[in-house]
């Protein structure tokens, strides 16, 4: 909302405070500044003129000659425009002026007419997008003056923030409430008193409905629609609203200036008793935007005997607007509900500055000030008849008394306000107060909602005592330096993965359809009801697409192939592991390994990996694991695995199948990983157990068996090392070699004893029987070396 | 006379060592002075004859010759050494120049690594990570948090329902994970959740459909406003440097009263907003069960913002592209 410092001025007598203090104080009473602005004319010695003669161009049909009394002299202006007469007070830019831009105005010639300048529209002086033609001034201004002395044509306007609580503050009225609270200011009161002359010729009667508390209207007639006096049009125009006429300009006024919206119905287009009531289903209305709008029961009307005439509290109705041709007005000026109009403006995706008023709500007590606000307006600029103001108020809005002990606010706050400080400021603040030794009670005003509790008040307090004169102190919680399991290992999977190089990428979580069937076949995606992309609709349920993408992007993109890993959450439809309700949620790592990766070391070449590089990698993560060949769609149909530890299945891993590669156009192999950080977080230890080091020799040597190809060489090394337990043991497999029908394995075998050195005779022996024993396990044979 | 003797066999080794260029013909000449029927082995030999006071006189000489060739021995065998690899050195050279290795970055997306900072800081004074999920209930997005029914943040222009009737979202802020904790702990509570949060927005220079935060509460015994200060005020100093102001101005968040925003003193004077906090509404503590009168703070942070400020990022939508040119930035 923008405002502006000489209209806050009528409420506050501002001239003795700076702009930076007024700054200060907004920001301090917690209205955010998103922009301030040093007004001033965009002009210069612009005077104000009387149009003293019109007289018609000889050389052009569409220009005018006038000639203009600025006071000291009277000049020939050659003229475009012709919205205005024989005595209008204009602004007239004689020449050395400047006009809009700093653009320079002479004596100019046109067509064979000497024009001495120019008569300006409000355009033309930057002041706001006319379409009439030239600035008309009110009457009663001297001609001579100087243009810019005749209003505040310095001034200042600041944009500012009004949090969603604080709908009284929605006005200049409320927000030099609160100023003069801050700089200690008596609050303007406004004394203008009605008289009526003429009778209501309308009844209202609101009915019962509880969504209108009150509806109050008051009539006009024998009007004149002109243009509004010129402050109003400079100021609604500052404050970002356009300019149409008198009965707009006035109705918007008072919204900007006290906060009460108001609309003007065309009164001979009414019959009968106006009343409020809830839509019927399928009921329209056109309203003055000139669009049909379908209604159902949650949208209020306001309609006559035969028809409805307003969207309540959110927009006219087309037939009963105020046009060029109406003489005679109905304002009117309502409390609806705020919920009620708040639905009604989501649901037409309809927002009006009325609507955003009430959705944040009206002072209940302002309907009939607002009409008397709007007739002192219209009453000081045009002779007019008018009615007294009608009042349906069903007075069920009542603030409650409210009391709470003192020491809450000691409690909350960590500082004590004194006494004196808690009176003066519930004074100020219009709230309606006793204190009694401990004990506070309080009653909000009218304007006020978001008071109806303790901490309310508390709040109060706090801000206007300064949230910046507190003082800070520094509590400790109970678990110093440790985040905690979650949170310990991502940590631990990040450096893991970083140190072998691996890079983290963030990627967002929506996918396409694809994205998702291409690993997860079965269909059970979660889905965003209103998403942002309908091609992107859907939660990724695996986090391989994402990496793929990266994958491909920076391949082709940066020439890079990189290896990559992201941790975040995967959706699916199923149930919750731990709570009801929401869909299941997975917070997994899922990481990238190509075969070829572009080397750091230019002068290197590749690097290159394969699946037996990955199952490292993932021993690496997660310490000792078993692996389950399985078939994962999208995978290669042999390297597809699942990883199960300590008996649980907490991922799985392969290579992305050749026919994926092919669809999204990837020319070497890539090796892909997810795992299920969840079922991990209690379930790695990154605490070893040491093992002591021998300190005899080892002994050494090779084995070599002719195995079957579906042979599992880990269950060889696992049986070696369960024979040798008591060792210190280094065993692996050296060599498989892969025939047709068979293959050859070697196992490596180096142990060391705690206790002794091993002789030649006792070599042997082990040696024969791990031979043996080896062989009559898994019924192979072992191969007589060549030596 | 025998003295003179030491005195002209030192001599001679002086001159044979002299004109040494190898280590082999050293180890001959340290054989020919030191060894087993050596020039000195023969002299010592001749001590046995001689009086106990020229005995103990000439003894004292030769330990102090046979010395003096041993450590010229070793010093002449260093100069040998390093004579060799001298050469070998001065063969040696390279362009330092030359980058053959790129630029590879920390390999920590900056999110996370910024993410990570904000845990330590807060893990140094006490609070544990919690986390929960991001598809959630309206229930603990909204209600629980005390966001009337007529809120504009639950308008389905701004946040991501996962069904018609609205009663699942994609949580629009880490808070949802303090309701769960909540529910689920008793006070003292001392924790911070980082996490994806998500909104109806597109990606662009300063908007994204998914974006980080770390939100923090603390629940404890007389927990009051002034804490939520001091604590608020130790995390900027601590990440943003010890010179950096800080501001406290009131706002407005359904789920906390008093609110505030926190701004910090930035470059030309200006003040930037960083942070929303507030202690936790009655209401917040009503919904998950706490007894009545208790009392705590809240706050949140975007971590995007937070790198954005501090690393200079204009756009947002650099986070999510992942080009490795940006990623390795870090």
């Amino acid at each position: 909302m923008i405002i502006l410092k000489s209209w806050i001025n009528e409420w506050i007598d501002l001239s003795n405070i700076s702009d930076n203090d007024i700054s200060e104080g907004l920001e301090s009473l917690g209205f955010e500044i998103e922009n301030m602005k040093i007004v001033e004319p965009n002009y210069k010695n612009i005077v104000v003129g009387k149009v003293v003669d019109i007289y018609p161009h000889n050389n052009a049909d569409k220009l005018r000659v006038t000639q203009v009394d600025v006071g000291n002299n009277t000049y020939e202006i050659v003229c475009g425009a012709w919205n205005f007469e024989i005595g209008a007070l204009v602004p007239v830019a004689l020449p050395k002026s400047h006009i809009v831009d700093n653009f320079l105005i002479e004596k100019r010639e046109i067509r064979g007419i000497v024009s001495n300048g120019m008569i300006c529209s409000a355009k033309e002086l930057g002041l706001w997008e006319e379409h009439e033609g030239i600035l008309i001034l009110d009457e009663n201004i001297k001609p001579g003056t100087d243009f810019s002395s005749t209003y505040s044509s310095y001034d200042t306007s600041w944009e500012i923030g009004v949090t969603p609580n604080r709908g009284d503050c929605m006005s200049h009225l409320g927000v030099a409430r609160e100023l003069s609270n801050y700089f200690d200011l008596k609050l303007i009161t406004n004394s203008f008193k009605i008289t009526p002359s003429i009778e209501n010729v309308l009844i209202t009667n609101s009915g019962k409905i509880i969504e209108c508390n009150s509806y109050a209207s008051v009539e006009i007639e024998n009007f004149k629609i002109t243009d509004s006096p010129f402050f109003i049009r400079y100021r609604l125009s500052q404050v970002g609203t356009r300019v149409i006429n008198n009965v707009v300009d006035l109705t918007n006024y008072v919204l900007y200036d006290i906060g009460q919206p108001l609309h003007a119905f065309d009164r001979d287009k009414i019959f009968g008793t106006i009343s409020v009531r809830q839509a019927k289903n399928k009921e329209k209305i056109t309203t003055l935007d000139n669009q049909v709008r379908n209604l159902d029961e949650s949208d209020l009307l306001i309609t006559d005997n035969d028809k409805p005439i307003a969207l309540a509290g959110v927009m006219g109705g087309l037939d009963t607007e105020v046009t060029e041709n109406t003489t005679n007005l109905l304002i009117e000026s309502a409390y609806f509900d705020k919920v009620s109009i708040m639905n009604t403006s989501r649901k037409l995706n309809l927002i009006s500055d009325a609507s955003i008023r009430f959705e944040r709500g009206i002072d209940y007590n302002l309907q009939e000030d607002a009409l008397v606000r709007f007739i002192e307006l219209f009453s000081s600029n045009q002779e007019i008849n008018y009615s007294r103001t009608l009042i349906d108020d069903k007075k069920k809005i009542q603030n409650k008394t409210v009391s709470f002990n003192d020491n809450e606010i000691y409690k909350i706050l960590g500082t004590k306000l004194d006494s004196k400080f808690i009176a003066k400021t519930l004074s100020r603040l219009n709230i309606e107060h006793n204190i009694d030794k401990e004990n506070i009670s309080f009653i909000s005003p009218s304007w006020r909602y978001d008071l109806e509790r303790p901490i309310d008040i508390i709040e109060e307090l706090a801000k206007h005592f300064g949230f910046n004169n507190f003082e800070s102190t520094l509590p400790y919680g109970n678990n110093k330096n440790n985040p905690g399991s979650f949170w310990n290992l991502k940590r631990y999977f990040t450096s893991k993965l970083r140190a072998n190089n691996y890079q983290e990428v963030q990627t967002l979580s929506f996918v396409d359809e694809k994205s998702n069937s291409r690993f997860n076949p079965d269909k059970k995606y979660v889905q965003v009801f209103n998403p942002i992309d309908t091609n992107n609709k859907f939660l990724r349920s695996n986090l391989f697409s994402s990496l793929l993408n990266i994958y491909k992007f920076n391949l082709e993109q940066n020439n890079i192939s990189e290896k990559f890993f992201e941790i975040n959450t995967i959706f699916d439809n199923s149930k919750h592991k731990l709570y009801e309700k929401i869909p299941n949620q997975t917070y997994s790592v899922g990481i990238i390994t190509p075969s070829i990766v572009t080397n750091v070391d230019l002068r290197g070449g590749v690097l290159q990996y394969d699946i037996h590089y990955v199952k490292h990698i993932i021993d690496n993560l997660i310490g000792d694991y078993e692996i389950k060949s399985i078939s994962k769609p999208g995978f290669h149909q042999n390297y597809s695995y699942l990883i199960i530890k300590n008996g649980q299945n907490v991922g799985f891993f392969g290579q992305l199948a050749y026919n994926l590669m092919e669809e999204l156009n990837i020319e070497s192999p890539l090796f892909l990983i997810q795992i299920d950080m969840d079922s991990l977080e209690n379930n790695i230890s990154n605490r070893t157990e040491y093992v002591p080091l021998a300190q005899y020799p080892f002994i050494k040597f090779d084995l070599s068996f002719t195995v079957p190809l579906e042979f599992k060489a880990m269950e060889l090394v696992s049986y070696v090392k369960s024979l040798l337990e008591n060792n210190e043991n280094k065993i692996d497999i050296f060599d498989d070699y892969v025939k047709e029908k068979s293959r050859n394995l070697g196992i490596r075998i180096s142990t060391r004893n705690y206790e002794q050195t091993y002789n030649e005779e006792e070599t042997r022996g082990l040696l024969e029987m791990l031979a043996e024993k080896i062989q009559s396990k898994f019924k192979i044979t072992l191969n007589m070396s060549k030596s | 006379m025998a003295e003179l003797n030491l005195d002209k066999i030192y001599s001679s080794f002086l001159l044979a060592i002299e004109d040494t260029d190898t280590l082999d013909k050293l180890i001959d000449i340290q054989k020919e002075f030191l060894g087993k029927n050596s020039v000195i082995s023969e002299e010592r030999k001749n001590i046995a004859s001689l009086n106990d006071h020229d005995k103990k006189k000439y003894g004292q000489k030769i330990k102090e010759i046979t010395e003096n060739i041993v450590n010229d021995i070793e010093s002449h065998k260093l100069k040998l050494v390093k004579a060799k690899y001298k050469n070998r050195e001065e063969k040696e050279f390279t362009d330092i120049t030359i980058d053959w290795f790129e630029n590879t970055g920390t390999k920590e997306h900056i999110i996370s690594s910024v993410m990570e900072e904000v845990v330590q800081i807060f893990s140094s004074i006490g609070y544990t990570v919690a986390h929960g999920p991001e598809a959630e209930t309206s229930w603990h997005n909204f209600d629980a948090l005390n966001t009337p029914i007529w809120h504009p943040a639950r308008y389905e222009s701004d946040t991501l329902y996962l069904d018609k009737k609205l009663d699942n979202l994609l949580r629009t802020q880490t808070s949802t994970v303090q309701v769960r904790h909540m529910q689920e702990k008793k006070p003292p509570i001392y924790i911070v959740s980082p996490g994806r949060v998500y909104r109806s927005d597109q990606l662009d220079s300063t908007h994204s459909p998914v974006f980080h935060q770390i939100e923090g509460l603390a629940v404890d015994d007389a927990i009051s406003f002034t804490d939520l200060k001091g604590t608020l005020e130790f995390f900027v100093k601590e990440f943003f440097g010890k010179d950096i102001k800080t501001k406290f101005i009131p706002h407005f968040f359904p789920f906390t009263e008093p609110s505030a925003e926190v701004l910090v003193s930035w470059k030309d004077n200006n003040w930037l907003e960083i942070l929303g906090c507030g202690m936790v509404d009655p209401n917040v503590f009503e919904k998950v069960g706490f007894k009545k009168g208790t009392q705590g703070f809240a706050f949140g942070v975007g971590v995007e913002r937070l790198a954005m400020l501090r690393h200079n990022i204009d756009h947002i939508k650099n986070f999510y592209d992942n080009d490795l040119r940006f990623l390795r930035q870090f």
